[in-house]
């Protein structure tokens, strides 16, 4: 084996993240496998998005590999007569970005139904943010499509209320039944969760054994994140090993010559260009900004002008006004954020951290007020709009479609 | 997922009363290319979908009666009870002696806002006794009055009501030559009306079925039972529960989602959408195998503009104006029907 033994660091390295690969997947065998048969590259695509967080000193921002070029890396090293297969699908783009451990993590197992995470008022609506009016306009769109969406749109929602409806209902009759049934009393009754497992212990050993699973998966890639720099370390011995050898690897087309040919110079002549590009677009971005300046401070005056900077004044101290009382309004009682679970209860007690559904709806629909108050807002000038449009055009008789 | 069905007026209650038979027999006969397992699927689902369970076993339709008239849902009401197969509820129908003359005011503005609390009670006690619910079913026809105006009534009510779960109109399209000299005007107030509250009308047309039943059946003397009975047999095929997308082994839970795409064929809309297709296990009572074809498609341009041309022609002239504007229904509701009409029209034309 060519190049720098691994070491005991960097096989622990490569140990964590062949951990972090579903289990019935081991690097050795999915290596031979792909050599075997080429279609099988689906435990090297769980591989190389995990395995290529460029290291800070490596700034590669996107390479393009070939399907067998990084593993044949890896592994031909062990194997050297494992012949590569021969390339010519066009490879994955990497970026230069974080490994996030929750991308390794498989889909949890179905949603759990009767607990949910309370986000806090602010994240909630935030998230939502001020609708960006950027519409992708590629050619005329023609508004029977928009309407047939529109319409498609209207039933896909009331098929989701209806099924929310029949969810709702078996809920509440899980927790009917089923209480007195849990051994804390101040709890009373099952959860859903509780209930399946009941009824099917087999399933509860299931998903115990996929939480499991899931937590060695994420002991791996903490070991990984520990050991990353030792691995890389080790691989920049492989591939300063690699480089004299390739002429001779005429046959590797694909991947060796990629990384050594980023040659000194090429790199300077494109940091150049960039360098020159930069300054360019912060000259015309000056030129811009100046020139708005001065259309801005001309049309400052003029009734219109205040008129309207009186207006949108007026707009911005009602949102803040309305903001403050939300705000006043929830910093009375604690909010817990996190997950919480749906309780029943004839007494209607409740401990510190709990919350009331009812608070919770009250909350939510002075949220729904406040949106439902956009979206007239926006309609009214969506209808405005409109109504200059077809103003605009003699002779053109506008007649809405019959509202719903 | 359950379907309440209204059945409005005497054309409503008859059709309805052959559905219902039509698709309990469907789901209790066994049909011999399936399997039992797959037997026994299809009939529960079908049986959760139109009916409920009494303690002795006999199903009960989930159904609301509607009519002006007490002969009709007598008529029905004994007829289901009769067969010993299945029944309507004791205190499902509703009833009034006088009539509605034909009249589509009188049926909307009168007869509507008087015992609108009533029927909504009775419907709303449908509703409750469903574990999931999924929307309505509202068989009317558009000739007469009380299936028509109390139709369009009730339906703008359920759109108020229950604005989350999905509605659909069997409409039926009267005889091009029918005995009701106002039906055109009936039938373009009502469609106007349910166009706007309605998600989808269902139209079948008695020309069209009377010719199924003379040229394909050859019955000599049609009866209305006849044709009841071969509507019934379409609706029913509509009905079937079917296979959804995702799995070959539940039965698609919410019947009245596959009609919510207007398959409309057009230039602008790609065929994969515009078309769908569900498919079941076993053909539609006792067939070998049976295919049923809904479209939304220019084939009722041509009849509707036969229609509203026969009404703008009538009010043209008055005629028969004063019949309406006495409860209610003045020219300009007339000029927005022939509108919105000439609209849809127009719309289905340039597709």
């Amino acid at each position: 084996m060519r190049g720098r033994r691994v070491g005991a660091a960097g096989a622990r390295a490569i140990a964590g993240v062949s951990r972090s690969l579903p289990s019935d997947h081991s690097p050795r065998s999915s290596g031979r496998a792909k050599f075997d048969r080429p279609d099988d590259s689906a435990p090297w695509q769980l591989l190389l998005p995990r395995a290529l967080p460029i290291p800070a000193g490596k700034r590669l921002a996107s390479i393009a590999l070939g399907k067998a070029a990084l593993p044949a890396l890896c592994f031909a090293r062990a194997n050297p007569r494992a012949a590569l297969p021969a390339a010519g699908s066009v490879g994955w783009l990497l970026r230069a970005e974080d490994l996030c451990p929750r991308q390794m993590l498989p889909d949890p197992s179905g949603p759990l139904g009767d607990e949910m995470t309370v986000w806090g008022q602010c994240d909630a609506l935030a998230s939502l943010g001020p609708p960006a009016p950027h519409m992708e306009t590629e050619g005329p769109v023609d508004v029977r499509h928009v309407q047939w969406l529109m319409g498609k749109l209207r039933f896909r929602w009331r098929q989701l209320v209806s099924s929310q409806q029949e969810q709702c209902a078996l809920l509440s009759k899980i927790h009917l039944y089923t209480h007195g049934c849990h051994s804390d009393q101040s709890l009373g009754h099952l959860s859903v969760t509780e209930a399946e497992m009941l009824r099917d212990p087999e399933g509860g050993q299931q998903l115990l054994r996929t939480l499991e699973q899931e937590n060695r998966r994420l002991e791996a890639v903490l070991a990984w994140r520990r050991t990353e720099l030792v691995f890389w370390q080790w691989m920049d011995t492989v591939l300063g090993t690699c480089a004299p050898e390739a002429p001779a690897a005429a046959s590797q087309p694909t991947f060796l010559p990629w990384v050594p040919e980023c040659g000194d110079g090429e790199l300077e002549l494109v940091v150049r260009e960039l360098q020159t590009l930069e300054e360019e677009l912060r000259e015309a971005a000056e030129r811009r900004r100046v020139a708005w300046e001065a259309k801005a401070r001309g049309c400052g005056r003029g009734p219109e002008w205040s008129a309207t900077r009186r207006a949108s004044q007026e707009t911005v101290e009602k949102e803040l006004g309305a903001l403050q009382r939300r705000w006043e309004q929830d910093s009375g009682p604690a909010q817990a954020h996190g997950p919480h679970r749906l309780v029943r209860r004839e007494d209607g007690a409740a401990g510190d951290r709990d919350l009331r559904a009812a608070e919770l709806i009250r909350t939510l629909r002075s949220q729904e007020a406040c949106l439902e108050a956009m979206l007239r807002q926006l309609q009214g000038q969506c209808r405005q709009e409109l109504a200059r449009v077809a103003g605009a055009l003699p002779g053109l008789i506008w007649i809405p479609p019959p509202g719903r | 997922m359950s379907i309440v069905t209204v059945q409005l007026g005497q054309c409503g209650n008859q059709i309805g009363f052959e559905v219902f038979d039509a698709l309990l027999r469907d789901s209790q006969s066994s049909h011999g290319l399936c399997c039992k397992r797959e037997n026994e699927a299809y009939q529960a689902s079908c049986k959760e979908r139109f009916f409920s369970e009494e303690e002795n076993g006999v199903p009960i339709a989930r159904a609301v009666l509607v009519d002006m008239e007490p002969k009709v849902i007598n008529q029905t009401l004994s007829k289901a009870a009769q067969s010993g197969r299945w029944k309507y509820g004791q205190h499902a129908c509703f009833c009034q002696k006088q009539g509605s003359g034909n009249n589509w005011a009188y049926g909307y503005s009168v007869h509507g806002p008087r015992h609108e609390e009533s029927i909504m009670n009775l419907i709303r006690k449908e509703v409750e006794k469903c574990d999931s619910f999924s929307g309505f079913f509202i068989i009317m026809s558009m000739a007469g009055g009380t299936g028509s105006g109390i139709g369009a009534f009730v339906t703008q009510n359920l759109q108020d009501q229950y604005s989350n779960s999905l509605k659909m109109n069997q409409i039926i399209w009267p005889y091009g030559t029918g005995e009701v000299i106002v039906q055109n005007y009936n039938s373009i107030l009502t469609l106007s009306h349910l166009y706007r509250s309605s998600d989808a009308l269902l139209v079948h047309e008695n020309d069209a079925v009377h010719k199924i039943c003379a040229k394909l059946m050859n019955i000599k003397q049609i009866s209305f039972s006849d044709i009841n009975q071969v509507l019934a047999h379409q609706l029913g095929s509509v009905f079937q529960p079917t296979y959804s997308a995702e799995s070959s082994f539940h039965y698609r839970r919410n019947p009245l989602e596959g009609f919510k795409d207007p398959a409309l064929y057009t230039s602008w809309l790609e065929p994969v959408n515009a078309f769908n297709v569900w498919k079941t296990q076993r053909a539609f009572s006792k067939y070998e195998k049976s295919a049923v074809l809904v479209s939304n498609s220019q084939f009722l341009v041509k009849p509707l503009d036969m229609i509203v041309g026969k009404a703008w022609n009538m009010f043209a002239s008055k005629a028969y104006i004063h019949q309406y504007t006495k409860f209610g229904i003045e020219e300009e509701d007339f000029l927005d029907s022939f509108t919105s009409l000439e609209q849809v029209v127009a719309s289905y034309c340039n597709l």
